[in-house]
């Protein structure tokens, strides 16, 4: 009796976590191109009156499917929520229930969520504007931050639990190391980053005009590189205010790489 | 308004002013985006002999090939969903040099695997990337030559799909997100470095003409992508470019107001990007009816006086008449039956009766998400006068909801399900209309959908494909089936004409997939089992047909 009131309440909460799941399917999984309403399928695949493994169906939908449309959703939707998609699956597929996967997969594919980070308010603020999308020069155009960003100039990592002063004191700085001069043949001349030399060629970031560009020279172009002041890092920083630069710099204090 | 079009007018004034002859050089044919070739060996009296001459693989069949090849003096260069480019012997199909863009193992955008063609200009080919770099690449020999990162895909959750226009030593290149919580911009980079021109927002930014049009911050997630190629006046200098729809797509409760420039018309100075003029063919979109679709620019005379003019088929399923000069409307017309978001567009361009989805509930509206047709490429031939555009007949239940945008994620603000038009039966047609009345002269109806571009030559054929793997020709008089070859995919892509060798070819992708493609399963449940492929086919006259 009580194995049969088990397996009625087990039954009672696989319902209620099918229904959370329509909501979760409806917002995430239905959208736009993808599997369509009620897994009728689109552009993603049909879901509806297939055969799955639970199994299977889990590491899809946290991992994602590589080079693929489809995205992973561990650390977009909760565990529960993910559970309860599932189960809403299982309500219009066969999906077989054979015990879970042991061990996680890879990292999740297409665009990220948006990191998370809480700290002081000041550093908080700073946060918002390192990846403030409404600004085209924003740092992470070209500095990577907590996983995100676009890893051109210096990991910022290493400024992490530096004075602020310091910190603030390096990104108004003029100079910035590593950026060279580079002198091509015919006459053109550009701020660069070294990045590969391979065989004849040669790769520089030409950091004339945000975001920087990767050109691929031969050898035989490049007339010289030299160590050179003339790119100044901090005309990236002359849009923000003083206490924006503050904001900025009480974030890198704060985030750990 | 009943604007009067003389086709013999035209015949004789528009002359061939963006007519493709030897080379297809750029993406709609020439800048003006007619997609007609001028060649004639191929024509109404010969097409029955035409064959195919060479077949060419890609090998990335995931996705379907969307491209349209473009040919220069005999090579020909093609783009895959996964970024691959091909440079082919235009006469044999033999490869010259391939380059294999390193594409992200992980990508996980909803925007692609797809890619819809490279630019070649100036010694360089371009190519946008589905993690949302351009790359240029040495016309000869395929090597990289510069590569730039035009936004983080991790962040924005958009990519470049379209194929580049080149203009005014400009590379310029829309990105995709409208459906994304993303702000859309073209961008114009320098054909020789790679270094950023100039941006243009498709949302106008605090202090900006238009921003007032946006309710709080909806403008920072308010969509309005670019994911088509535009087109180019060069005596105007000016670039025009359709945009998209408004996001969340179907919820707009949020960003209430005309959302400018979504679903526009943009007009922009090659040289500097600023807004010459702007037409906003659906205000505040609740759709997600995209005029995104290609802007194709002829000159004809409307009322008896000659008129630059640019046509527009939104994905509504209204084609849009703007005067190019300075954006005034001059007509608008549908190209299908099943039309119930609006019950029509009045002589001022505005919209009449519209019909909106209500969030919370499910209603019933036509066309669906994926279309009164979809942005496969209309042509224009000035020989007849006439513009041949597909359209297709199809209902959905949409159901809006609420949604709190995301940076980068997902943003549609409900659900749809395709349903069964209201009137006639689901499917697809291409037919050939006067570009300024909608008036139809002929309609080629079709079981499936039609989502390949069409093609016009001076042979007096239209080419195009179907989603079975047909690869066929009209006559673009009548609209007679004169000719088909199938190809063994599905047609996703757009077929050019050139000449090697003193010989006319025509050549078509052939390659199913994409969203629109994946859609069709659920009005016709055998197309989710349609074969994916990759090829490019080019067909000729045997030497005794010619």
């Amino acid at each position: 009796m009580i194995w049969v009131a088990l397996l009625l309440a087990h039954s009672a909460a696989e319902t209620g976590s099918a229904a959370r799941g329509e909501q979760v399917f409806a917002q995430s999984c239905s959208v736009g191109y993808c599997h369509g309403k009620a897994g009728a399928a689109s552009r993603g695949p049909r879901l509806r009156g297939r055969t799955f493994a639970r199994s299977y169906l889990e590491r899809v939908i946290r991992d994602g499917i590589p080079n693929s449309a489809m995205p992973g959703w561990k650390g977009r939707l909760t565990d529960q929520d993910i559970a309860a998609v599932i189960d809403y699956v299982a309500s219009l597929a066969t999906v077989s229930n054979d015990p879970p996967p042991t061990t996680a997969g890879s990292a999740p594919a297409g665009p990220a969520p948006a990191p998370e980070f809480r700290g002081t308010a000041e550093a908080e603020r700073g946060f918002r504007l390192f990846f403030d999308a409404t600004r085209e020069t924003r740092c992470g155009v070209c500095h990577v931050s907590g996983g995100r960003g676009i890893a051109i100039g210096p990991d910022l990592g290493n400024l992490a639990g530096k004075p602020e002063g310091e910190i603030a004191a390096v990104l108004r700085s003029p100079r910035a190391r590593h950026v060279v001069t580079v002198r091509l043949r015919g006459g053109e001349t550009f701020p660069g980053l070294r990045v590969s030399k391979q065989g004849s060629l040669v790769k520089f970031y030409d950091l004339t005009t945000p975001p920087p560009v990767l050109r691929t020279v031969s050898q035989a172009e490049v007339l010289s590189v030299s160590d050179d002041a003339a790119w100044r890092h901090d005309a990236y920083l002359a849009p923000y205010t003083p206490s924006e630069i503050d904001d900025l710099a009480a974030y890198l204090r704060a985030r750990r790489p | 308004m009943r604007p009067v079009l003389g086709v013999l007018a035209c015949a004789l004034a528009c002359g061939a002013q963006d007519a493709a002859h030897e080379n297809w050089p750029a993406y709609g044919g020439g800048p003006s985006a007619w997609r007609y070739s001028a060649l004639s060996q191929v024509n109404r009296s010969n097409i029955r002999r035409l064959a195919p001459a060479w077949v060419f693989q890609t090998g990335d069949v995931l996705g379907g090939l969307q491209s349209t090849p473009i040919v220069v003096d005999g090579v020909m260069y093609v783009s895959t969903a996964k970024n691959r480019v091909f440079a082919i012997d235009a006469a044999t199909g033999r490869e010259l040099w391939h380059y294999f863009y390193p594409v992200p193992r992980e990508f996980g955008l909803i925007y692609g695997p797809w890619n819809r063609g490279v630019a070649v200009a100036d010694g360089r080919v371009f190519m946008g990337t589905i993690d949302n770099h351009v790359v240029a690449l040495d016309q000869k020999t395929g090597r990289e030559l510069w590569l730039v990162n035009v936004e983080d895909m991790q962040q924005c959750g958009c990519n470049i799909t379209a194929a580049p226009l080149v203009a005014g030593g400009k590379v310029i290149v829309g990105v995709t997100g409208g459906d994304s919580a993303h702000r859309g911009y073209l961008t114009a980079f320098d054909v020789k470095t790679g270094r950023k021109a100039w941006r243009f927002w498709t949302i106008p930014g605090p202090g900006e003409p238009g921003h007032e049009t946006w309710a709080g911050d909806s403008w920072k997630s308010g969509g309005g992508s670019t994911w088509m190629t535009g087109s180019y006046d060069p005596e105007l200098n000016l670039v025009y470019w359709g945009v998209g729809n408004a996001a969340a797509d179907f919820y707009g409760d949020a960003r209430r107001g005309r959302n400018l420039y979504t679903d526009s018309i943009v007009a922009l100075d090659a040289a500097t990007g600023k807004l010459k003029w702007y037409y906003q063919e659906v205000p505040h979109d609740v759709w997600d009816f995209d005029a995104a679709y290609e802007c194709v620019l002829v000159d004809l005379p409307v009322n008896g006086r000659m008129r630059k003019l640019l046509v527009n088929v939104n994905k509504g399923g209204y084609a849009f008449v703007v005067d190019r000069t300075n954006g005034e409307f001059v007509s608008a017309w549908p190209v299908a039956e099943n039309i119930t978001w609006i019950q029509g567009v009045d002589q001022k361009g505005e919209l009449v009766g519209r019909s909106e989805p209500v969030p919370g509930q499910t209603r019933l509206l036509c066309p669906s998400i994926g279309g009164g047709r979809s942005w496969n490429h209309a042509a224009f031939s000035p020989r007849t006068g006439w513009f041949y555009s597909t359209g297709i007949e199809w209902c959905q239940e949409v159901t809006a909801q609420k949604e709190e945008p995301k940076e980068g994620q997902n943003f549609f603000g409900g659900v749809f399900q395709l349903r069964p038009p209201l009137k006639g039966k689901a499917g697809g047609h291409l037919a050939a209309y006067d570009p300024v009345t909608g008036r139809k002269f002929w309609s080629y109806e079709s079981k499936y959908p039609l989502l390949a571009s069409a093609l016009a030559t001076a042979g007096d054929l239209l080419f195009s494909g179907d989603p079975e793997g047909n690869f066929f020709a009209l006559d673009a008089k009548t609209g007679e089936k004169l000719w088909s070859f199938q190809t063994g995919s599905g047609h996703r892509g757009s077929p050019v004409a050139y000449s090697a060798g003193g010989r006319q070819f025509v050549a078509t992708p052939s390659g199913w997939g994409s969203a629109v493609a994946g859609l069709l399963s659920q009005l016709w449940p055998e197309t989710e089992d349609f074969r994916p492929g990759s090829a490019i086919f080019a067909f000729t006259l045997p030497e005794e047909g010619r």
